[in-house]
């Protein structure tokens, strides 16, 4: 028995459920919506993610006709920032965690 | 500084306004987009809300206040880096106002999203709301398509 796992004063401090949330990996995900126009979300993309033309374009095309685009993947607190962001801008933005890491 | 100044028809587009500043009142008190982050703690999701729900305020504001004094006698309203941002932003937000609130019985998101209705069979609200909608729509796109990157920011 290890004496950290005997002396629970030794014992690490557990993670809160704020701290477990933040962990890994997190998508944003940006929602279709029939009203915003197409060339106002590639401005948007290009304006928050820094897209160049051509990639802000496939990504609105796929909002448009998958209903979704994964915008970006990283940690959680840049990934909750740029949804703040994405909804000054008035889109629909989600998180999502990113099983794929 | 860039700018471009847009003389629009008084007659057609002032009954519009009516509409725009009704929504404004609705705009004040909720998110043209409804917050969409169900995890986040209570604290947290309301000062989200708060501060986003100030710049909406504002951007409302921006863009009723192009339709001043001067609008009324020459029917010209301008579009600079100064405000250009924010307009293209209060459009948006009134816009999916107007869905929410009078478009949803035109039932077809396409028609929506073509702009590709026939106004001569809406009754009059909705035809107002309608007009309204792709009014705004075309301010978005003068924006978009004539201020450059320099000044949008893009």
């Amino acid at each position: 028995m290890s004496i950290v796992a005997a002396n629970p004063q030794l014992s690490p401090s557990p993670q809160s459920e704020t701290e477990l949330r933040m962990e890994g990996l997190w998508r944003v995900v940006v929602l279709n919506d029939p009203v915003n126009l197409m060339s106002y979300v590639v401005m948007v993309f290009k304006k928050v993610f820094g897209f160049d033309e051509q990639t802000a374009r496939r990504r609105m095309l796929e909002v448009h006709e998958q209903g979704r685009s994964v915008v970006w993947s990283g940690l959680r607190e840049k990934a909750e920032a740029y949804v703040f962001t994405l909804q000054q801008w008035h889109l629909t933005a989600v998180l999502e965690p990113d099983e794929a890491h | 500084m860039k700018r471009i100044e847009v003389k629009l028809a008084l007659p057609v587009v002032a009954p519009l306004l009516d509409v725009i500043k009704e929504l404004a009142d609705s705009l004040s008190r909720n998110l043209a987009a409804p917050l969409a982050l169900k995890d986040l703690d209570d604290e947290f999701q309301a000062a989200w809300r708060d501060e986003l729900l100030s710049t909406q305020n504002e951007e409302v504001r921006t863009l009723l206040a192009l339709f001043d004094d001067e609008f009324f006698s020459d029917g010209v309203v301008a579009f600079d880096e100064t405000n250009a941002e924010i307009i293209v932003r209060a459009c948006a937000a009134v816009r999916l106002r107007l869905r929410e609130k009078y478009l949803k019985p035109l039932g077809d998101d396409e028609a929506l999203e073509s702009g590709d209705l026939d106004l001569m069979t809406l009754d009059e609200p909705l035809r107002r709301a309608f007009m309204c909608y792709l009014f705004l729509a075309t301010i978005q796109e003068l924006i978009i398509q004539h201020l450059d990157d320099s000044i949008l920011g893009t």
